[in-house]
């Protein structure tokens, strides 16, 4: 951790320094769209999202939490507008925003029950319409948040590792996974199990920009017996298998998932079969957006990897669609497991509750 | 006590639109105003007997659920202050804040649902619901285009009220027969229903025909919705149709002069929530799971 030594930056410079790395990280965010490979993980944006939370707390000019919150808002709106797929970047905010709400209440010494959710109970004890406006000034907020926010950052470095020690109670020897494309947190799952357990992996490769293969070639590595099999195959090669484990892109707040194209696909067949559904998704990626937007779920990437542009005289009688995500509806799913531990799909709503306010809901 | 049974039709009569619910809460907080009782636990049998004498006018699982809901606000505000007069003042402010605040709740409710419904969406409902209406109506103001079916909804053919309120909304509405939503299923993109009452396992209590409907959708994959207020969540918990109470399942005129129930028409159904998608009230958007939560956190 670097500590800003304050007395050598004067207030302009600490400013057009914040602007100028807010502004990076959007240019980044816009760049590392494209769907060929993530350029960078989930983990590596939701940390960096994190980290500039903590300078804009550190160097911006506030006075109440009520500020900050709008500072944190508005600068959240660009950066989700910059990349709406990226929903880690707009989760790491909500999360932020609830640490703020927090810590504000704590040093007001409420307790922190009353500041929680709507519910029936709130409703009728509730003693006045009074609206939390978060005017008040407070000399230690500004530590606690930022102290709080390093705990975020402490728990995102672990998440991994968390969600990987839970390996060996799911994987037992002599098992048949099957997964889709590549996934750090389930190469991680499946690794740490294969220190200790033998078991077989069948990759499925993901077509068309078939990650599938390097996710195989790193478990090889790690000397698990790995298949890779086509798209297709899955419904074929699903009698064989005794569990399906995947990673996702986002857990949405009915606990659906919008995961990699061709998930769908997998969850069918798993169902089809009755294989258990096993995804791995850490708390960053929970979500609280329902799958109802249709147009901002799907993201688009140039078709030339469906049908390359050397084919120029089918292009223009064809449309041609590459979408990069998938719908998996919560009824295919077993379970969650999560630097928490093991959830079911219909606990989500419970997490949810305890890591947003519905106030942030829509930033 | 016939005083308050003249209350409550008046205010039934004023305002059309308000939820029964809303206009017992009103009735018991005027009688609230009235009591000359001098002990909490005579305050609470005059109130009990009151909600009975309101059902017994109305026997819908809404009077009740409201009911409850007073009681309960009656019983949490009593523990706070120990004084009877000072309660009644805190209690007659708390309520005139609560019924502002449940006046509110279906515009909540209809700020939430209306993203769902998409341009160029069908949507079936059934019967007439006040809340499926304002949501319906939240859509049409957002301008988005869509067509509705709703059943006649028989033995009070209700649904062409709903027919006629959205005509005037210029939105294109079929009514259909009861018996042809399985019919018409295929060609409806999502189902959206009011409900009279939600029980603890998320399921919910509606106008006979709403279990067929959510059954059909099931079949045919097609979302099933639930829109309704928080103050509707009840403390029972059916496991089939016959568990819920005869009371509710008939008018109260009905239970007061026939002999013999097997042979009237029920006039509500149990809707389990293995068929219900969400819920959407005005504490959010639940999935069916989330309701015995709610629950909880107020009875508990």
């Amino acid at each position: 951790l670097v500590v800003e030594n304050e007395a050598t930056m004067p207030g302009s410079d600490k400013e057009t320094d914040l602007t100028e790395r807010i502004e990076a990280f959007l240019s980044d965010l816009k760049r590392g769209g494209s769907g060929t490979g993530p350029l960078r993980g989930s983990a590596e944006t939701a940390r960096e999202t994190t980290a500039l939370l903590r300078r804009i707390t550190a160097q911006a000019r506030w006075s109440s939490a009520g500020d900050l919150m709008e500072i944190i808002r508005k600068e959240g709106r660009r950066m989700t507008a910059a990349q709406p797929s990226e929903t880690t970047v707009g989760n790491m905010i909500r999360r932020v925003l609830k640490i703020i709400r927090e810590e504000y209440a704590r040093s007001r010494g409420s307790s922190e029950e009353t500041d929680q959710q709507e519910s029936l109970h709130k409703l009728l004890t509730s003693g006045g319409l009074s609206e939390e406006n978060f005017r008040q000034h407070f000399a230690a907020l500004k530590a606690n948040v930022i102290e709080a926010i390093n705990e975020l950052l402490t728990e995102l470095e672990g998440t991994t590792d968390n969600i990987a020690m839970q390996a060996l109670e799911h994987i037992h020897s002599n098992e048949v996974i099957m997964t889709i494309g590549r996934s750090r947190t389930v190469e991680a799952f499946l690794k740490d199990a294969a220190r200790k357990r033998k078991f077989h992996v069948i990759v499925a490769e993901c077509a068309p920009f078939c990650q599938g293969h390097e996710m195989a070639t790193s478990l090889s590595k790690a000397g698990i017996e790995t298949t890779v099999i086509t798209d297709a195959a899955i419904f074929a090669v699903m009698s064989r298998v005794n569990k399906v484990i995947i990673g996702t892109q986002t857990v949405l707040a009915n606990g659906g998932l919008r995961a990699v194209n061709g998930t769908h696909t997998l969850a069918l067949a798993a169902k089809h079969h009755s294989t258990p559904l096993i995804v791995c998704a850490p708390m960053f990626k929970l979500s609280p957006q329902f799958p109802n937007e249709e147009d901002t779920f799907h993201k688009f990437v140039s078709p030339h990897e469906v049908l390359p542009f050397t084919e120029g005289e089918i292009l223009s009688k064809v449309n041609v669609h590459c979408p990069v995500f998938d719908y998996v509806p919560p009824e295919l799913i077993t379970l969650f497991i999560s630097n928490i531990g093991g959830h079911a799909p219909s606990y989500i709503y419970r997490l949810m509750s305890e890591l947003y306010h519905p106030e942030d809901h829509e930033l | 006590l016939e005083s308050l049974v003249e209350y409550f039709r008046a205010q039934m009569r004023k305002d059309p639109d308000m939820a029964s619910a809303v206009a017992a809460i009103r009735t018991l907080l005027e009688f609230l105003k009235r009591d000359k009782g001098e002990t909490i636990l005579g305050l609470r049998e005059s109130l009990t007997s009151a909600t009975d004498c309101l059902t017994g006018v109305d026997s819908s699982v809404a009077v009740s659920s409201g009911g409850e809901l007073f009681l309960r606000f009656i019983s949490l505000t009593s523990l706070e202050h120990q004084d009877l007069s000072r309660c009644k003042k805190v209690m007659e402010e708390r309520g005139e804040l609560f019924l502002e605040k449940i006046s509110m709740s279906r515009a909540k409710v209809a700020k939430l649902c209306h993203t769902f419904i998409k341009d160029g969406a069908k949507i079936l409902t059934h019967s007439y619901s006040r809340v499926v209406l304002r949501v319906l109506e939240k859509a049409a103001a957002e301008k988005k285009r869509f067509s509705v079916y709703v059943t006649e909804s028989q033995p009070d053919a209700a649904g062409r009220q709903m027919a006629e309120a959205l005509r005037k909304l210029n939105v294109p509405v079929t009514v259909v027969l009861d018996a042809a939503v399985g019919y018409v299923l295929e060609k409806v993109d999502l189902v959206i229903v009011g409900a009279e009452g939600v029980v603890e396992s998320g399921g919910i209590i509606n106008k006979i025909g709403t279990y067929q409907m959510a059954v059909c959708s099931k079949a045919h994959n097609k979302p099933f919705y639930v829109v309704a207020e928080s103050f509707k969540f009840v403390r029972l918990y059916p496991l089939n149709q016959q568990d819920v109470p005869d009371k509710f399942k008939y008018k109260a005129d009905t239970l007061k002069t026939v002999q013999n129930l097997s042979e009237e028409h029920p006039m509500i159904d149990y809707t389990p929530p293995s068929l219900i998608t969400l819920l959407f009230t005005d504490l959010g958007v639940l999935t069916p799971s989330a309701v015995s939560d709610e629950l909880i956190k107020l009875y508990l």
